[in-house]
């Protein structure tokens, strides 16, 4: 498979204009904004309730436009169209996700300014940011190519960032259902769990493990992406 | 050097046999159009696609397989899809830019702008176009991709006068620049008036139609006119009747219904079979065109087309579609369109007392 740079690139500034014009994905993705303001204005300091919402811009910014982008494509059978162009499956991946990426970037560090969040270690939680954005943008990928169409994209990704949002809620849970324990181990509780360490003054070398944990959900998620991809394909 | 190549393709639906094996060879600058049924159209552009795999028989394109390599494969040929569509909140020049980009292309905007003539709707969002000029922008995406054949899927179905002048224009024109195209169509009007190299393809297989432009028809008539002499001799022994009958008859299950001329809209041909036209119904004749012609010409009847002849008197409007073809639309309910050949031109102006 050989990659192009142009044609991502290509690709990314087509996405770029388009998403620019729809109202749609535009709302959502502002509305973490909105919601980060009003937290701000109350001036809360707790690492829990900053990373509900930074789970919450990842999960509605990355995953519901990478979904979306993937979903109407297929819904105006315009996906058909770049299959049968030279960009190769890669190109196109990579050019929508590049979007959602940097669309997330933006919107995270507009939420951390208005949020008045300043963590000890900018670099430990810009890594840890910047794979589970990577990790959200592939579970976009999944529910973008299981939906037909925008309409059903914005349904299916609602349990999702509930899922994601709260999830620190699953801890309380645990302590109950011993096997929710496993839960633990998503990568949005792994995120909170490394912002409390870098709170109590963690470095790079303390979180690791949490960092090869979402890195290991990014891999599932990417595996379930070119499963379902090949899958989709046939049909 | 044949561009596409088709080799024993068959498909089968079950138990069903969707197409028989067929052989096709289309090479450069030949426009060929297939008449067949949506069935097993859409079988066949699956096919082309990739998208079911093809179990027996091969496509090749410019020789390259589209089971080996999709891309070298999607490379050489361009599609346009019923289905197509493009992004909608984009501009046309914006949808341009992107594909220009994607393919790689050398071809300008303005240049393909103008062959779609959405010259003035370059900055139009696609959503704001008519479903015609959303067709025209789609044939510009192939114009940009420039692949070595073209596959149309319906491409005059459901659009404007205006939009098929271009449509027509544009395909003349890949033609003069060598490139191979092939249309699949149900319609066979529209098959007719895009080329002459039409074949049908069913569930018996792929035949070709019968059509010959007129410099070829008028060589073959000097050379069978022997033979054409001799059999309308034989004709005029048979056909002296008492009494003159004026009555066309046409088999309806195995019963013979009679009808007068007048009542006639237009007489088709195909695959040997002339097929008479009233109100849009369709009875099989048990004449040849060419026995027919010599009937029915005191009535006002007319040859417009080696595969039809026309009741003249249901003729509405005479549609010029470019300086070489033409099509004559009637008065019925369905308003039927039907081909014109260019020589019959000069001489149905001649019998409307045209210059």
């Amino acid at each position: 498979m050989i990659f192009s740079i142009k044609r991502s690139f290509a690709i990314f500034q087509k996405d770029y204009k388009d998403v620019s014009k729809n109202l749609y994905v535009t709302v959502s993705v502002l509305m973490p904004l909105a919601l980060a303001a009003l937290w701000g204005m109350d001036g809360i300091d707790n690492i829990n309730i900053h990373y509900m919402l930074f789970n919450m811009t990842l999960c509605m910014v990355a995953a519901y436009v990478q979904c979306c982008l993937i979903a109407e494509e297929k819904e105006k059978n315009t996906l058909r169209g770049l299959m049968l162009s030279p960009a190769s499956t890669m190109d196109i991946l990579v050019g929508k996700s590049l979007l959602s990426f940097i669309a997330t970037f933006i919107i995270l560090v507009a939420c951390a300014f208005l949020q008045d969040y300043k963590p000890e270690n900018l670099l430990v939680i810009s890594l840890a940011m910047a794979l589970s954005t990577i990790f959200y943008i592939g579970l976009g990928t999944v529910l973008g190519l299981v939906t037909k169409s925008v309409m059903e994209a914005s349904v299916i990704i609602l349990p999702f960032i509930g899922f994601f949002s709260f999830g620190s809620f699953l801890t309380v849970l645990a302590e109950s259902f011993p096997i929710l324990k496993v839960t633990e181990y998503l990568p949005n509780l792994q995120l909170i769990e490394i912002a409390n360490k870098v709170h109590s003054g963690a470095s790079l070398s303390d979180v690791w493990f949490n960092l090869a944990v979402i890195f290991a959900s990014i891999v599932v998620i990417f595996a379930i992406a070119i499963v379902v991809f090949r899958k989709r394909m046939m049909d | 050097m044949s561009i596409l190549e088709i080799k024993d393709l068959e498909k089968h639906d079950e138990h069903t046999i969707v197409f028989p094996s067929f052989s096709l060879e289309v090479s450069e600058s030949e426009v060929v159009a297939i008449h067949t049924s949506t069935n097993a159209r859409t079988s066949l552009l699956k096919l082309f696609m990739g998208e079911i795999p093809i179990s027996n028989g091969e496509i090749l394109v410019n020789k390259k397989n589209v089971k080996l390599s999709k891309r070298d494969f999607f490379f050489e040929v361009g599609f346009f899809c019923l289905d197509d569509e493009l992004y909608e909140r984009l501009s046309v020049k914006d949808n341009y830019s992107f594909f220009q980009k994607l393919y790689g292309s050398e071809l300008s905007i303005d240049e393909v702008l103008r062959i779609v003539q959405l010259e003035t709707k370059r900055n139009v969002r696609i959503s704001k176009l008519s479903n015609s000029e959303k067709r025209r922008a789609l044939f510009g995406r192939l114009l940009i991709q420039n692949p070595a054949l073209f596959v149309f899927e319906e491409p005059d179905q459901n659009i404007d006068l205006e939009t098929k002048r271009v449509f027509l224009k544009m395909v003349r024109e890949l033609k003069q620049k060598g490139k191979a195209v092939l249309v699949l169509t149900s319609n066979m009007e529209s098959a007719l008036s895009i080329t002459d190299q039409v074949y049908r393809l069913d569930d018996i297989g792929l035949h070709a139609l019968d059509v010959r432009s007129e410099d070829e028809t008028s060589n073959e008539e000097t050379t069978g006119s022997q033979e054409e002499v001799l059999a309308q001799e034989n004709e005029e022994e048979i056909i002296i009747q008492p009494v003159r009958f004026e009555k066309i008859p046409t088999k309806v299950n195995d019963k013979i219904v009679l009808f007068d001329p007048p009542e006639i809209d237009y007489i088709e041909s195909s695959e040997g079979q002339s097929n008479i036209y009233i109100k849009g119904e369709m009875y099989p004749s048990v004449f040849t065109m060419t026995e027919l012609e010599n009937r029915l010409h005191p009535y006002g009847f007319f040859r417009c087309h080696r595969s039809y002849i026309v009741n003249l008197q249901k003729v509405r409007e005479v549609v010029t579609w470019t300086r070489n073809s033409f099509t004559l639309v009637l008065g019925d309910a369905k308003k039927s369109s039907i081909p014109l050949s260019k020589t019959k031109m000069a001489e149905l102006k001649t019998m409307l007392g045209l210059k």
